[in-house]
């Protein structure tokens, strides 16, 4: 059925749909700032960066032991692995998981986290929803089902309007999240104003705790040592290298450097 | 005294730039740096904005390489009023206690950061310099295994204790260290050779196989390393001689033995470009080769 095109003033292009943009994208940049100000630092325990730096020596073990004589790999790998006191199977770090509650700087951070995303998007948009409602804003390229319309479409109160065409704080949300990239540009990566990136950290925190890690993270380390094993990369090194002549062009250049510059 | 400037004919930004090379490839032509830092910091300083702090690290450190006390002082001084209760500064000021020797004062400066940071790696490699510096060389070698056992990837440490290490002569530890480098640069051709050097010097059948394998590595990462190919020829050319060897394994290190000095002699060729020198010079090789054949003992 053919569906009747309807004209929009284009009042509503200059006056609704720029001064959203630019809404947009200036709260974003303020957040961002804001954050930055009230971001509290974060300070390493001697533990962590040891830790890490554990972790990523027996990854390089992994990868790179193909470097070093097979004796010298085993017995790193008997440091890590040993059934009794290996390191990994040695070493169990203690657990903590820090709900709010118990530690008082996660209470404040997520009180921050939530003062500077989630209140202004909500008082922005209730804001934007009361002063352009009444009227279609934009419509949306692809078609959408009737389950979409009070979603899209607050305000207006038209039973057979197609819901793809929406209400200005569609527009606004459709803003917060494609102006994602302006601020990666402006900003640079990991600006404060990237709002669905907070919001994922925000879901996948939830679900993780980060100092169980550490413990998971040493038996994964040690799962993957155990099925490496020792390809000397060295093995057929003199014949490869003695069957043509060294390469010892420009070796020897006429020209001198003289004096610093 | 000309300036620099006039000298080389440059202007300051190039001077800025010459700088800053040298701290990205970390330079340690300290007498260099304190003649073109010093002009930059005292008739430029106010052009260069806020890279002037960075040069004042950079001057001062090379200052003190050339025991210029007063110009680390006057950096130091800048640093200190424009960052205060830093202890990126506060370890510079160590180094300038250090550098006169006034080791205690010292000691207590880089204790005082690690009790408001225990993180903090520059404080306690400064105090493991101290303890090298002041010659006791086996509590330094201590501190160090203490302070890689936390922080096990800091390869300028591993590196360090190599060193102090084969000081040491015990050659087996220094291999230790030497390949945990190999293995975080497995492309550093250098390592290479000084873990086949220190396998050369430990000596022994399996260990002069070792070497000469890594002298070999060395020498594909690098084909124009000559010590690396004058180790090859050692190396092969002892376990040619050695009584213990079976008769393929003679076979095949006089090979290789014969092949490294037939480079050779093509290096010095090459080097020679041809010149009147050239014959005096390869008969040297030549004769230097035939000195160095190891003699079935």
């Amino acid at each position: 059925m053919a569906e009747p095109e309807l004209l929009l003033d284009s009042n509503i292009r200059l006056w609704v749909i720029l001064p959203i943009v630019f809404i947009t994208f200036l709260v974003g940049v303020i957040r961002h700032y804001v954050s930055i100000l009230l971001q509290s630092d974060k300070k390493l325990t001697l533990e962590q960066v040891s830790d890490s730096q554990v972790l990523i020596r027996s990854r390089i073990l992994r990868e790179n032991g193909k470097y070093i004589p097979k004796q010298s790999f085993l017995m790193r790998k008997f440091f890590f692995n040993n059934q009794d006191d290996g390191f990994f199977k040695k070493t169990k770090r203690k657990v903590i998981p820090p709900s709010p509650m118990t530690d008082p700087s996660m209470l404040t951070d997520m009180i921050k986290g939530n003062v500077t995303n989630v209140l202004p998007m909500l008082l922005i948009g209730g804001w934007i929803n009361w002063t352009f409602s009444g009227f279609v804003t934009t419509k949306v390229p692809f078609p959408l089902t009737l389950r979409f319309k009070p979603m899209l479409q607050q305000g207006i109160e038209l039973l057979t309007l197609d819901a793809s065409w929406v209400s200005s704080a569609s527009w606004y949300f459709l803003n917060v999240f494609g102006l994602r990239s302006m601020y990666s540009l402006i900003l640079g990566q990991d600006n404060g104003a990237d709002q669905s990136r907070i919001m994922q950290e925000q879901m996948s925190g939830a679900a993780m705790a980060m100092p169980a890690d550490t413990n998971k993270a040493f038996k994964a380390e040690w799962e993957a040592l155990e099925l490496t094993d020792h390809q000397w990369a060295l093995e057929g090194l003199e014949e490869e290298l003695m069957s043509k002549d060294l390469d010892l062009d420009n070796m020897f250049s006429s020209e001198l450097p003289t004096g610093i510059f | 005294m000309a300036s620099v400037s006039d000298m080389y004919d440059v202007t300051w930004e190039e001077m800025r730039d010459k700088l800053r090379k040298w701290r990205d490839e970390n330079y340690r032509n300290s007498e260099q740096i304190v003649e073109v830092g010093e002009e930059l910091i005292q008739e430029h300083a106010s052009k260069l904005g806020d890279d002037v702090w960075i040069i004042y690290e950079q001057v001062m450190i090379a200052a003190l390489d050339c025991s210029r006390d007063d110009l680390a002082t006057t950096c130091l001084h800048e640093l200190q009023k424009q960052f205060q209760g830093s202890h990126r500064v506060k370890r510079l000021a160590g180094m300038r206690l250090e550098a006169l020797e006034r080791y205690d004062e010292a000691f207590k400066m880089y204790n005082d950061i690690l009790q408001d940071d225990s993180t903090n790696t520059a404080a306690r490699k400064r105090k493991i310099a101290i303890l090298k510096a002041q010659g006791k060389s086996t509590e330094a070698i201590r501190e160090l295994n203490e302070y890689l056992e936390q922080f096990v990837g800091d390869q300028e440490a591993w590196h360090e204790l190599a060193e102090l290490y084969i000081n040491e002569h015990d050659y087996a530890k220094a291999a230790f260290s030497l390949e945990e480098l190999m293995m975080t640069n497995p492309h550093n051709h250098l390592y290479c050779e000084q873990y086949a050097e220190v396998k050369y010097t430990q000596g022994g059948i399996e260990n002069l196989e070792l070497s000469r394998k890594y002298f070999a590595q060395a020498l594909k990462l690098n084909n124009r390393n000559m010590r690396a190919l004058f180790g090859l020829y050692m190396s092969a050319s002892h376990i040619g001689a050695s009584p213990k060897a079976s008769a393929k394994v003679k076979k095949d290190n006089v090979k290789y033995a014969a092949w490294a000095a037939s480079q050779i002699n093509r290096a010095y060729q090459l080097a020679g470009h041809g010149t009147k020198e050239t014959k005096c010079s390869l008969k040297a090789v030549e004769e230097m080769l035939e000195s160095m054949q190891i003699m079935p003992s």
